[in-house]
């Protein structure tokens, strides 16, 4: 039977804040008389993860999603609910705790901005009480996988983003959690700096089987790292399950795209499908039911000059961007096809 | 409780290490703050030397005791620049911005870990030239071997008492989000502790004695090194640094409790 690792039943969070009129009058207002409105960014939140599982939590902005982080943590204390990691009440904040958990924020750093990260990660070393040779072990791997050996003795301050990411990673994983929280580990990083990290987190997974909770929102991340999703909208949980049939929560059609060698006239077998065209209609997106792709696929090659042809690559991409627009959408799929939520 | 103490002692050390990292890494800045130091030590006391070209006494004390007074609170100052008072303009922004939140990850104490975190090296560097003027001064007012002996524990028992109180005030930020306030008012009352209690009106002398027990911190050890019958003084800052220090841990989990943290 599988261990779980986290429990949350029920759990909610609201906070207290006031809007404020623009300008000087609205400051003077504000001021005198403040009227708070209290705000759940959380709100009767339920779940089980079991230990080794990646879970991707997704949402949009603004949705709960890095609120439920910092309660996992224990940064922040819920307004009501029961919450338990590893065992404890992360509010608790004890040691033990604190020591088994680590939180990445790519938005947040923990390094010293002003001094080279090694001297974080020495300060680091004696905040979880790691032998010498444990740090020295760790510290080689960490860099050597991510490729910042010559970057430890240079100043935080100087280090590009991507690199500062590395550091803040190795910074949070140098006491070898069992939990680990992160954030929009990869926001703002270039195409390879994601792969890098991407690749780190898998392989730091394999070697120790730690339990990983990602947010984010680049579904590259999510696609290479998870095989379950919980999505939040608005502070509740609007699915959890695998994440394949995430990708078929709205059909199982499938996006295919194809460019032909020259200008394709209209309403031939392709506007069938009322599929995207480009302007100078060259190339077309069309979406064929899974079934009927090899079926459609041949016939459009036999009939036009194909040059190139492709389904997506990442459908949770476009179902997360149809469900961002239109959350409504999830709930009506839900109640037609069954889903988890 | 001892390899509790190591754990922490071993924290504090990369603290100071880390932070004399940090300040050298402005050498230019690093300089002028310990000037700035030393200027400050100096403009104090020739300020209170020059009140006694016209004066004999301030209340009861002479100008070398009052100047004596002057130079254990700058003592008291010189530690608690040092060691404290980066952390208390530090809490106020990291409360604002949510870099809190890494803080109460760590596993230490986050009484710790936010009121120890941040030294001034050059502060700490000053220290010689305010252990001189209180030796100076001292050997002024003739103190016998005992009364030096008494000097650095009293010392600490101040800057105990003045921190815990500190403590406190500041975890008011929790609630008000914005620390400078606050800090300016820290700053108030310890410009108002570095004056003897005597000078100040009999209400205030009871407030501040009693309610807020700011004048205790430099006055009670002094009082008491002047002469031995004000031992009161002393068991006074002991109570009261208990009281404050229950104080502080109920009502700093207490903002533990309703911190929001700063969204992402």
């Amino acid at each position: 039977m599988s261990q779980k690792v986290i429990e949350v039943i029920n759990l909610t969070k609201q906070f207290k804040s006031y809007k404020k009129k623009p300008g000087l009058k609205g400051s003077l207002q504000s001021f005198f008389n403040r009227k708070y409105s209290i705000k759940k960014a959380v709100h009767g939140f339920n779940l089980e993860i079991n230990k080794g599982e990646i879970i991707g939590l997704l949402g949009p902005n603004g949705a709960g999603k890095t609120t439920l982080m910092k309660m996992f943590t224990g940064i922040i204390v819920p307004t009501s609910g029961e919450l338990t990691i590893n065992g404890h009440s992360p509010w608790e904040r004890k040691k033990e705790f604190k020591k088994k958990i680590a939180l990445v924020m790519g938005q947040k750093s923990q390094l010293w901005w002003d001094i080279p990260a090694m001297d974080s990660f020495l300060l680091l070393q004696k905040f979880y009480e790691l032998s010498n040779q444990e740090f020295k072990q760790r510290l080689d791997y960490m860099s050597e996988l991510l490729g910042v050996v010559d970057l430890l003795h240079v100043h935080v301050r100087k280090l590009s983003l991507g690199e500062r990411m590395k550091m803040e990673l190795m910074a949070s994983l140098l006491h070898n959690p069992d939990v680990i929280f992160l954030d929009e580990p990869t926001i703002g990083l270039d195409l390879v700096a994601q792969e890098n990290i991407r690749a780190f987190i898998l392989d730091f997974h394999k070697k120790n089987g730690t339990t990983i909770i990602i947010t984010s929102h680049y579904m590259a991340d999510v696609q290479a790292l998870c095989k379950r999703l919980v999505l939040i909208f608005d502070g509740t949980k609007a699915y959890d399950g695998p994440l394949e049939k995430f990708e078929n929560i709205l059909g199982n059609e499938k996006t295919v795209s194809f460019t032909f060698s020259e200008e394709i006239p209209c309403c031939g077998y392709l506007d069938e499908f009322h599929g995207e065209w480009n302007e100078g209609r060259t190339s077309v997106d069309i979406r064929v039911p899974e079934e009927n792709l090899r079926e459609v696929g041949k016939k459009v090659l036999d009939l036009h000059p194909v040059i190139e042809f492709n389904t997506e690559k990442m459908p949770i991409e476009r179902v997360m961007k149809t469900l961002m627009t239109n959350p409504e959408v999830l709930r009506a799929q839900r109640d037609h096809a069954n889903l988890p939520a | 409780m001892i390899s509790s103490l190591k754990h922490y002692l071993g924290v504090y050390r990369y603290f100071v290490t880390t932070s004399v990292s940090e300040a050298l890494s402005f050498r230019t800045s690093f300089i002028l703050l310990v000037l700035m130091d030393i200027f400050f030590y100096f403009s104090v006391l020739f300020s209170v030397d020059f009140l006694f070209d016209h004066m004999q006494t301030i209340g009861p004390w002479n100008r070398y005791q009052l100047l004596f007074f002057i130079c254990f609170m700058l003592n008291i100052d010189t530690i608690h620049m040092g060691v404290f008072s980066s952390n208390f303009w530090m809490l106020g922004f990291k409360i604002r911005t949510g870099e809190l939140d890494f803080d109460l990850l760590k596993p230490t104490h986050s009484i710790f870990i936010c009121f120890f975190r941040y030294l001034k090296p050059s502060s700490l560097l000053t220290a010689p030239v305010a252990w001189g003027l209180l030796i100076y001064y001292g050997s002024k007012i003739g103190l016998l071997w005992y009364d030096w002996l008494l000097i650095p524990p009293l010392l600490l028992l101040g800057l105990s008492l003045l921190c815990v109180l500190e403590f406190i005030l500041c975890t008011s930020m929790f609630w008000l989000v914005e620390g400078m306030g606050i800090n300016f008012l820290r700053m108030q009352m310890q410009q108002m502790a570095r004056w003897p209690d005597f000078i100040y009106k009999y209400t205030y002398q009871k407030i501040f004695t009693i309610g807020v027990p700011l004048l205790l911190i430099g006055s009670g050890p002094v009082h008491f090194i002047l002469d031995k019958s004000n031992w009161h003084y002393l068991a006074g800052m002991c109570l009261a640094i208990v009281i404050s220090t229950l104080i502080l841990v109920k009502i700093w989990n207490k903002a533990l409790r309703q911190y929001d943290s700063a969204s992402s």
